[in-house]
């Protein structure tokens, strides 16, 4: 006589699960920073003034 | 050396600071250090030169959506290191 001795009970198609339950973003580098002020140096540049 | 940036305390346009209005916003030079600043958004432009107005950098910055509030406290603290915005003098100090 054999027995089901399976003790996971998860339904089929469960490995592709993967990545549930973990936060949108998780792990991912910052969305591109907006950068309103760019700085330029004019020094060297000479007769420009 | 530039004192650290302090959004509680009340800054200004740097006097030695001269702001071009651009299409993208504004050019600011500072005839000190010989730099120049891209302002690459109006609203910001309008923000630094009322700032002067406002007894601290939070209360400016109240007009400004939630959303973009760390951007242009950023960007602030950006222009504040390069001296483009300075400090108010401290209001007990003041005659």
């Amino acid at each position: 006589m054999q027995q089901d001795t399976r003790a996971d009970p998860s339904p089929a198609g469960a490995d592709h699960d993967l990545g549930l339950g973990q936060e949108p973003g998780t792990g991912e580098p910052g969305i591109t920073e907006e950068l309103l002020v760019e700085e330029v140096s004019i020094d060297g540049m000479c007769g420009v003034y | 050396m530039t004192a650290p940036f302090e959004p509680g305390r009340g800054y200004r346009l740097n006097p030695d600071v001269a702001l071009r209005p651009e299409p993208f916003g504004a050019l600011a030079y500072h005839f000190g250090t010989r730099r120049l600043s891209f302002l690459k958004a109006p609203d910001l432009v309008e923000l630094v030169r009322g700032l002067g107005s406002h007894r601290s950098v939070s209360d400016a910055l109240a007009a400004v959506p939630d959303g973009r509030r760390d951007v242009y406290l950023r960007a602030l603290a950006a222009l504040a290191a390069s001296d483009m915005i300075v400090p108010q003098p401290d209001r007990s100090e003041m005659p």
